[in-house]
């Protein structure tokens, strides 16, 4: 019994969107990679790059958009192709999500100081470090279709509030310390905070990565790490 | 869930040397839909034909194994056949009409059946039949037309009216829409959801929406097995058995 669909165009837009949404992803992975290394190196240089590339990254979602309204129209999916469609409706929501609050951090380089001491960025690297692997192991689950590892990756997000928790003091050690410090370091503040909300939706992808394969919804709730009071 | 209002165990029906089901096995729920899905010649129809003994009919056929109403056997020889199709309607793809008036079309079975003695019980069997099937409306003006006369859509919803003219438990419908547009089709479904509060039906259809718009059980068949059998929104958001997820998108038939 084959696995390709009797009508050869439904096989390829369904792989036309899945090819999208992986675009997407590498798209959104780059852009949350530069606005990382903008922040980190005090790069003003970079964010004009950054903010471009989140408009590309908008394109693809209304992109995407289209391309599911038309496999709900012409195709009403059942079954594995019903949950591909709806996956790729929310995924490609989330990976817009991402892109906008890496285009909120590019921004908040703009006022920093070029000579921020490292001990204040360190931990801040270190989040950025776990947020860039959590969203890469999330797009490999997605295209790999492994559940295993989309769920490794919702369990890790606690691991991502611990060291958001720990960013933040460090920022708030150093704010406390002079109150100059204190304009800038609402922006490494709001910075920390998005790459911890960018956490939050790679969580949402990884579990609709384990409804796509499984059908079901993961039971239980996240294991949740130090949380900032907001 | 409802109570079990038909039990099929390790049915099975041959045509001559052509086996068409392997034991089956199928629950068929009280008060609710049960679709059934699967390729043309995989056994749907046939098994729905042994619910009301339909394949009594056809000379070469047999049938061997369990099928129980209420736990009445079905297939018993001494069952009486009339009784037990009193029991159990049916409504067939093509709108059948008897070339009768639409007022005949509805009485001609209580009246065999014994049922509606004098001319005012049948008046009475006659416009709940037609208000059940959502065409009283339509039609109490007009009773001695032929029921031939009417559109496919109206003319489908008059066999389910003389199928319940004779208050049937069970309704069994072979792929009841599969002549009529859209909103005609739109009307039956709309109906079966009504019926469905009184009656157990069960629906051979082609259309994979039908089957989730209308019924709460869907049961796949192929080659004459039933490959898998359950909660309708599970088999077609997440089915078990790959070759139920094969056909349900497409990729076979």
């Amino acid at each position: 019994m084959s696995n390709e669909h009797t009508v050869k165009s439904y096989e390829e837009e369904l792989q036309f969107l899945k090819d999208s949404l992986i675009k997407m992803g590498s798209l959104t992975e780059s852009q949350l990679g530069d606005a990382m290394d903008a922040v980190i190196k005090v790069d003003k240089d970079s964010i004009d790059k950054i903010i471009k590339s989140d408009e590309e990254i908008n394109k693809f979602r209304s992109k995407i958009d289209t391309q599911i309204m038309n496999l709900l129209v012409k195709r009403a999916p059942m079954a594995i192709d019903l949950r591909e469609t709806i996956s790729s409706l929310k995924i490609s929501q989330d990976l817009e999500r991402i892109g906008d609050l890496s285009k909120s951090n590019a921004k908040k380089v703009k006022p920093l100081p070029l000579d921020l001491p490292d001990e204040l960025l360190g931990n801040l690297k270190r989040l950025g470090e776990l947020v860039m692997k959590q969203l890469n192991d999330v797009l490999d689950s997605y295209v790999n279709k492994n559940f295993d590892k989309a769920k490794e990756v919702w369990k890790k997000d606690e691991q991502v509030d611990d060291l958001t928790y720990i960013a933040m003091e460090s920022v708030i050690d150093f704010l406390s310390k002079d109150k100059k410090n204190l304009d800038f370091s609402t922006h490494l503040i709001f910075a920390t905070k998005n790459l911890e909300r960018a956490g939050d939706h790679i969580t949402n992808i990884a579990e609709t990565v384990c409804y796509l394969v499984k059908g079901e919804y993961l039971k239980g709730s996240r294991p949740k790490g130090k949380v900032i009071q907001e | 869930m409802n109570n079990i209002k038909i039990k099929s165990k390790n049915l099975n029906v041959y045509y001559g040397d052509k086996q068409a089901l392997f034991d089956v096995n199928l629950d068929l729920n009280e008060k609710e839909v049960t679709a059934l899905i699967g390729p043309s010649g995989c056994g749907k129809s046939t098994f729905i034909r042994c619910i009301n003994r339909m394949n009594d009919v056809i000379d070469i056929c047999k049938v061997t194994g369990n099928i129980e109403m209420d736990g009445m056997n079905i297939n018993d020889k001494d069952l009486d056949v009339v009784s037990l199709r009193e029991r159990v309607g049916m409504v067939f793809q093509k709108p059948n009409p008897f070339p009768k008036s639409i007022y005949d079309n509805i009485s001609y079975g209580p009246k065999i059946h014994g049922k509606g003695e004098t001319k005012s019980e049948l008046d009475q069997i006659v416009e709940n039949s037609l208000k059940k099937s959502a065409l009283w409306e339509e039609v109490k003006d007009r009773l001695d037309e032929p029921g031939t006369s009417l559109s496919g859509g109206q003319q489908q919803r008059l066999c389910i009216a003389r199928a319940i003219s004779v208050n049937p438990q069970v309704i069994l419908m072979d792929e009841p829409c599969s002549a009529l547009d859209p909103i005609a089709t739109a009307k039956i479904e709309e109906l079966i959801d009504e019926l469905k509060k009184t009656y157990t039906i069960v629906i051979v259809t082609h259309s994979m929406a039908q089957a989730v718009r209308v019924s709460q059980k869907t049961g796949f068949f192929h080659l004459g097995k039933l490959i898998e059998v359950g909660n309708t929104e599970k088999i077609f958001k997440n089915p078990d058995n790959k070759m139920t997820q094969d056909y349900i998108t497409g990729r076979f038939g």
